[in-house]
């Protein structure tokens, strides 16, 4: 109960200085935002050396990031998603961007960010289940196997498609696809057969 | 939002358009999905919210000591007159008419990639649009189907990825209405028809070339090859 409490609290620790910088500008609130979320994301960086990847990636990532968070912040509703879900979207966004600018010559005229916009008038879930929900992926995310640990990990931290996985690991595809489903399931994020269907 | 839609991207996709590793020609579909699919909108916060946990929990590197300023230095050089970043979309929905309710990647492609801005007869019930897109490994294009138009038989050499963004059409198999999700992959021969209330506009993302089968195949080539631009 403690820990739920605890990660309850550092959740809108974070999301309160989101709403800060948005609200007013404040200075000293992104400072500790950068604090918190640089280091992070400079990992996050790191995590991934995919093509693309450069030795100056994870201070330019961090750089970019922050500075969207500080232009953005305006725009984040925290009903919708956690401080830590919504800079980690605007991360991914970022690094998929930056290594895409790298490895191709030629230009999207699409930015990762644009695949993410969603109907402003709806929310999707309440602000009480959404913090339940993320407390449930922190607490569950400790209690996986090792090897769907280590597969989440590739996806998301790493960056790797399933198909890189697959190579990487020496698993078939099919292994690669179903292990990513079970710790979903595990996690009760995903169930096997949606019940309205 | 009322979700109307039936076929939905699968969950092993949208786990890789969570984690940012989804081929674009799929990313783009799956992101035109999204705008009209609540219920998929939902799963994806979840997986998010996976992708931030397991970054939260990842080891943190020491940023430069003037990191920090240098991020402060950049901000104050642009933030002129406290200018906030609004949606880019307000600048862009307001200018178009054809993307009227459309995803907002698609408006966005309108109005920056159509490589001609007319649409392009490909047969006597089907015009296209392409997009520049600046791939060769891919292609995207809007397609136009009148109500009742018979398309040619044709058969997939590469994946397809298609989003109904308009009107319906349908199939052997099913009637896909408006945000439904398909996939044709290689080998698949379909011969798509459209309703007979109305037009109905694809987006559609082929990751290679798809081979017409039937005689009148060589109509539809112009909409089926890949076309680097």
């Amino acid at each position: 109960m403690t820990t739920l409490n605890n990660s309850e609290k550092r959740s809108d620790q974070w999301s309160q200085l989101l709403i800060s910088v948005g609200e007013t500008r404040d200075r000293k609130a992104f400072a500790q935002l950068f604090e918190h979320f640089g280091p992070l994301l400079k990992g996050f960086a790191h995590a991934s050396r995919n093509e693309g990847w450069f030795p100056g990636l994870g201070d330019d990532l961090v750089q970019e990031v922050m500075i969207k968070v500080w232009n953005k912040a305006a725009g984040y509703n925290a009903e919708k998603a956690s401080a830590t879900t919504w800079i980690y979207t605007v991360a991914r966004n970022c690094r998929i961007d930056m290594l895409r600018r790298k490895s191709n010559t030629q230009h999207l005229p699409l930015e990762n960010e644009d695949f993410w916009h969603e109907p402003d008038e709806e929310t999707p879930i309440s602000l009480l289940q959404q913090k339940r929900s993320e407390d449930r992926v922190q607490a569950s995310l400790a209690q996986l196997p090792k090897e769907q640990d280590q597969i989440l990990r590739k996806v998301y931290l790493e960056g790797k498609s399933h198909a890189e996985a697959s190579a990487e690991l020496g698993l078939p595809l099919g292994t690669v696809k179903s292990r990513v489903r079970l710790a979903l399931q595990k996690m009760q994020l995903i169930v096997s057969k949606e019940a309205q269907e | 939002m009322i979700n109307n839609t039936h076929h939905h991207p699968d969950e092993n996709m949208l786990i890789e358009f969570s984690a940012g590793t989804l081929e674009t020609a799929a990313s783009i579909c799956v992101s035109a999905h999204l705008h009209f699919c609540s219920r998929c909108r939902e799963k994806l916060l979840r997986l998010d919210q996976v992708g931030s946990q397991i970054m939260s929990q990842s080891s943190p590197i020491e940023v430069a000591d003037n990191a920090f300023d240098q991020v402060m230095e950049k901000i104050d050089s642009t933030d002129l007159s406290s200018t906030v970043e609004t949606s880019p979309a307000a600048d862009t929905t307001a200018k178009n008419t054809i993307g009227e309710g459309f995803p907002f990647s698609v408006k966005k492609l309108i109005n920056t990639s159509l490589i001609s801005k007319n649409w392009k007869r490909l047969s006597s019930s089907v015009d296209v649009a392409r997009f520049k897109t600046g791939q060769d490994n891919f292609e995207v294009a809007l397609h136009k189907i009148c109500a009742g138009g018979k398309t040619p038989k044709h058969d997939h050499r590469g994946t397809e990825y298609t989003v109904v963004l308009k009107g319906s059409f349908s199939d052997e198999n099913a009637v896909y209405r408006e945000g439904d999700f398909l996939i044709r992959e290689p080998g698949d021969v379909h011969q798509p028809m459209g309703a007979q209330n109305g037009e109905c506009i694809c987006l559609s993302a082929l990751s290679a070339p798809i081979v017409p089968t039937s005689p009148l195949g060589f109509l539809m080539k112009p909409w089926l090859r890949i076309n680097p631009m």
